[in-house]
């Protein structure tokens, strides 16, 4: 079926509102007014409501769309991982990538709709399935220490989420948490896990 | 690149496939031993004690998180739909 110009032109607007809403959204929170997201993307406030007729709608299609994009490239990322090492790093890589709509994220999610709670759960549980199969690999070995896979999971998710949701003490803003801790933050964990 | 309709893991090399096939549409994690699809409520149920044993959740909030994730997969849309 062939698509019509006005459909393309469709498409796009979606696109664009999406897109500026992502990059408003890290910037100001996500109880930013509808119209600000329409200035910024260069469309009338009544053209948002065409694609969602509420703010809700624009967060469940948004904050899905993250999830799955998230969830994919962790997968990507860490699926190849051999090592606890280059796994972390790939871990953080992805967060580096997020890292303001991320913080955000994590620091509203329980205030946003439903959906925020699912891509929340799909990113770690994605997260989760390589990190679990790479330390039990090393547990094996004898490179890390025999200690329950969810505390060693959540000892790391918990350490990089308080660098994550109180980055502006940790940094100047505009500056990444990630990059400028990552070398600590590996370290420090990696120390703690490892048996020397 | 196509993904697992049965849990949404991307599947790139052929070891991925459920039974090394690429014809299949589900992936490794998701088939029996036979190489058939896990049923429903054998993969809600997998999926909740991997979601335990990973991160450590509340059993009932993990069944939860299960339910959240299959609602969206492709395999999965008949069961939601009866709600």
């Amino acid at each position: 079926m062939k698509v019509s110009a006005r459909q393309i032109q469709k498409a796009n607007t979606r696109k664009r509102i999406l897109e500026t809403a992502y990059r408003v959204f890290a910037e100001k929170g996500f109880s930013v007014a509808t119209s600000i997201i329409a200035k910024e993307a260069g469309v009338s406030h009544g053209s948002i409501f065409v694609h969602f007729p509420t703010l809700n709608d624009l967060l469940t299609c948004l904050l899905a769309d993250f999830g799955d994009k998230m969830g994919t490239r962790l997968h990507m990322l860490t699926h190849k991982c051999d090592s606890l090492d280059d796994l972390l790093n790939e871990h953080l890589n992805v967060l580096e990538e997020n890292e303001a709509f991320y913080s955000r994220f994590i620091a509203e999610k329980n205030g946003l709709p439903d959906e925020a709670k699912s891509a929340f759960m799909f990113i770690q549980s994605t997260l989760a399935f390589h990190f679990s199969i790479v330390i039990e690999r090393e547990i094996e070995k004898g490179t890390v220490k025999k200690l329950p896979i969810p505390m060693l999971f959540n000892t790391w998710l918990g350490l990089i989420h308080y660098y994550l949701l109180n980055r502006e003490f940790f940094v100047n803003s505009n500056e990444s948490v990630i990059k400028r801790y990552r070398a600590d933050l590996l370290s420090t964990y990696l120390n703690l896990v490892k048996k020397v | 690149m196509k993904k697992c309709i049965a849990c949404g893991m991307p599947m790139e090399k052929v070891s991925d496939f459920a039974a090394n096939d690429p014809n299949k549409d589900y992936c490794v994690y998701c088939a029996r031993p036979d190489g058939e699809m896990q049923s429903f409520e054998e993969k809600k149920e997998n999926l909740t004690q991997f979601i335990v044993r990973t991160q450590g959740l509340d059993e009932n909030a993990a069944r939860k998180i299960a339910e959240n994730m299959m609602r969206k997969l492709p395999a999965w849309q008949k069961y939601f739909n009866q709600e």
